[in-house]
């Protein structure tokens, strides 16, 4: 055997395969990955301090710009830990406007996060535009109701900030019906293509052990074997009457997480139509009106949770007794999931870590704080 | 292979490839992409297709935004009287996140009380998340969220918007967000007629529209001066009339009048004219505003007398004009308990235009005595 030397080099921060700013610190011998760091920070804002100078209400809109894709589910995260922390009770019709948002955002953070993994693997926008095209659609849906796409701010504590709109219902049952020949012709695109198959198939194998050992979240959790979903292993919120389906992978690389993220927006479809049936009968209106946003918690701490759709987001908060929060710290998804990722690239090429990285799908927001 | 729950089940993923043979998966993703070619000379109106284009070719056309759509906030006044909403309560301010919103609420010049307006309104754009939360938390409905997005500049001062560039008519935001007004529209129109009962002279009018409205205020003061004799004569003729309820516009042009006339009585002390006609109280709130008058003149007085530099002759000046006034007002309030007798049916526009006369009297006394303690 020839003795190569190995090289060390940095891709990214500034890099277009790295999904923002974060820089990978890769050890090569020729083309095979031998080792690799993530170094994160470089979109560090300050975010949990600034949240501790904030009143809890005045925190609602900085959470939007954690995971900005999934506004929705990072302000349902945090409206859940400070309701648990006062003591809200939030009513059954809200509850279904917010499980609709959220899962609506699982489907949008799904097709976006679909688009980039094949973008990062070559074929250049096909399958990121025809995702995008769905996700513009969501986004109008959530304009019409929060009036901002990205940036909800839409849930406050004890509900939501409005009420569905008249045409809210009827144009997401026109989206509902595009939504099947849309996930069934992404399948067909990537399912048996065999490019694909050939750049996902046993690339990024993150063992089950591993992954609970770096407790990992999410689809990428998921992926590799175990069936752990904080809708059906803790139920929030009205999880507990819905019935959905947890898909999970076999092997855990980068096909399964695939694979996973497509049957789970089948999945979120099931839910939003649940949620559309069961709607009309939900007591209650879209906010608790006794609930008051100038929140001043009794001293205390808590932890709220959610599955956002790239994993378990958990807001913990510690109160002492004035209207700013004493601590403020987010457990977020995308953090936890890019730290195996050292693990997940070993032994693979530097062309297979871009798609790994992408089959991870992390939003840099979310992981800097 | 899945496993059931009390609500669904898990699913394993089947990996196993389907029937195709080599090369046909890669044909079956290109015709996924030749039928969206194919329906892109197609245009999508609905939400129900995945093919079709839904482009709008933007600069030229735009999409009409739905009303709760919230972009930077702007203040609203009333089209028709001209007043703001805003009265200053810094209920915005307080919630802003980013802390952008900078307001100074407006003070009464003769009373030096505060009054429900604000006299400036800065917000900075730059800065502003967009949240929407000033415009929720509002309680008079006077900031509300604008749709204009295009706001882009290369210069970063430009963004830093004041009162004037915030101000918007209500009908330009029933026009943006018609559904959302009339929800509100009720209880914020009384509550701004509330705030303008308490707005002295032109305090809480839209900037744009405050020269304007000074300036026919101004000419109908003038149209008032010209036959004050008439006025004042025909006066007690016809009392039950000022009783009625008078827009603001006729109150302000009365006001105006009033002052005018007063103007003149103070150039020719010869009030012979028109019998000042006066109710007892007010008679004696006259006189009780001419005696405190007269003691800020007294207090003023030995001031210079402590500082041997001389007054200004401005500051002199101003003394000995205050102390003119508060003599005359206090001649009027003399004056007027004889009158009483003559005309008991009162107007009460004289009544009230003596009263102002005597706390500006007893104010700009006030001021003169600030000055001469100063020197």
């Amino acid at each position: 055997m020839l003795k190569t030397e190995e090289l060390q080099i940095n891709i990214g921060p500034q890099h277009p395969s790295t999904h923002g700013v974060f820089r990978m610190l890769v050890t090569v011998d020729g083309e095979t990955v031998t080792d690799l760091k993530p170094v994160f920070g470089y979109l560090h804002r300050n975010h949990e301090q600034i949240a501790e100078v904030n009143t809890y209400l005045q925190n609602m809109p900085y959470t939007d710009r954690l995971d900005y894709f999934n506004a929705m589910a990072n302000n349902h995260a945090y409206a859940m830990a400070v309701e648990k922390l006062v003591g809200i009770e939030v009513p059954e019709r809200a509850e279904y406007i917010r499980v609709l948002m959220v899962e609506l955002t699982r489907i949008l953070n799904h097709a976006g996060a679909l688009g980039f993994l094949i973008n990062d693997m070559g074929a250049w926008q096909t399958q990121l535009a025809f995702g995008m095209r769905e996700r513009e659609k969501i986004l109008d849906l959530f304009e019409s109701v929060s009036g901002a796409r990205l940036m909800c701010n839409y849930f406050r504590f004890g509900g939501v900030a409005r009420d569905l709109t008249a045409d809210f219902m009827p144009r997401l049952k026109d989206l509902l019906v595009a939504m099947p020949a849309f996930i069934d012709e992404m399948e067909r695109l990537l399912r048996e293509n065999e490019i694909l198959l050939q750049r996902s198939e046993g690339i990024g194998i993150l063992p089950k052990d591993l992954a609970l050992a770096y407790s990992v979240t999410g689809p990428v959790l998921r992926g590799s074997g175990v069936a752990y979903d904080i809708r059906r292993a803790e139920p929030y919120s009205i999880y507990d009457r819905l019935d959905f389906d947890v898909p999970v992978g076999s092997v855990g690389d980068v096909y399964d997480r695939i694979l996973v993220r497509i049957e789970e927006m089948r999945q979120s479809k099931r839910i939003i139509e649940q949620v559309i049936a069961q709607l009309p009968d939900a007591q209650g209106g879209h906010i608790n009106p006794k609930a008051r946003q100038n929140v001043r918690p009794p001293v205390g701490d808590v932890y709220a949770r959610v599955e956002t759709p790239k994993g378990e987001l958990g807001f913990y908060l510690v109160s002492d007794g004035s209207s700013r929060p004493y601590r403020y710290k987010v457990r977020a998804p995308s953090f936890i999931n890019l730290t195996p990722l050292g693990d997940m690239c070993r032994g693979y090429k530097v062309a297979d870590m871009v798609v790994i990285l992408g089959s991870i799908d992390i939003v840099m927001g979310e992981v800097d704080r | 292979m899945t496993t059931e729950t009390q609500h669904g089940s898990v699913i394993v993923m089947d990996r196993r490839r389907g029937k195709l043979r080599a090369g046909q998966g890669l044909l079956q993703g290109l015709r996924v992409v030749w039928d969206h070619w194919a329906g892109s000379f197609r245009k999508n109106d609905n939400f129900s297709k995945i093919h079709g284009t839904f482009t709008v070719e933007y600069p030229e056309e735009r999409l009409p935004m739905p009303q709760a759509y919230r972009n930077m906030p702007v203040l609203l006044f009333d089209d028709e009287s001209g007043h703001e909403l805003c009265t200053g309560c810094y209920q915005c301010q307080r919630i802003c996140p980013p802390q952008v919103i900078h307001i100074t609420q407006a003070k009464d010049p003769v009373t030096g009380k505060m009054v429900p307006a604000a006299t400036e309104f800065i917000i900075e754009y730059d800065a502003c998340m967009s949240c929407g939360f000033c415009a929720e938390v509002c309680p008079f409905d006077s900031i509300k969220m604008d749709h204009v997005y295009e706001l882009s500049t290369a210069n970063r001062a430009a963004l830093t918007m004041r009162k004037a560039q915030l101000n918007r008519s209500i009908s330009y935001y029933t026009g943006i967000a018609p559904g959302l007004w009339a929800e509100v529209q009720a209880g914020a129109m009384k509550k701004l007629q509330g705030s303008i009962k308490r707005r002295p002279d032109v305090i809480g009018l839209a900037a744009s529209l405050t020269e304007k409205i000074k300036a026919r205020r101004l000419e109908l003061a003038a149209a008032a001066a010209a036959a004050p004799a008439a006025a004042a004569v025909s006066a007690p003729a016809a009392p039950a009339a000022p009783a009625a309820k008078l827009t603001p516009e006729e109150k302000a042009a009365k006001l105006a009048a009033m002052k005018a006339a007063n103007a003149n009585k103070g150039a020719a002390p010869a009030p012979a004219e028109a019998p000042v006609a006066l109710s007892p109280a007010d008679a004696k709130a006259a006189k009780l505003a001419a005696i405190k008058a007269a003691n800020a003149n007294k207090g003023a007085a030995p001031a210079p007398a402590e500082a041997p530099v001389a007054l200004s002759p401005a500051d002199a000046k101003a003394a000995k004009l205050a102390a003119i006034k508060a003599a005359n007002a206090a001649k009027q309030a003399e004056a007027a308990p004889v009158s009483v007798e003559t005309a008991v049916a009162t107007a009460p526009l004289d009544a009230k235009a003596a009263r102002l006369a005597a706390i500006k009297a007893a104010n700009a006394a006030k001021l003169a005595a600030e000055q001469g303690n100063n020197e």
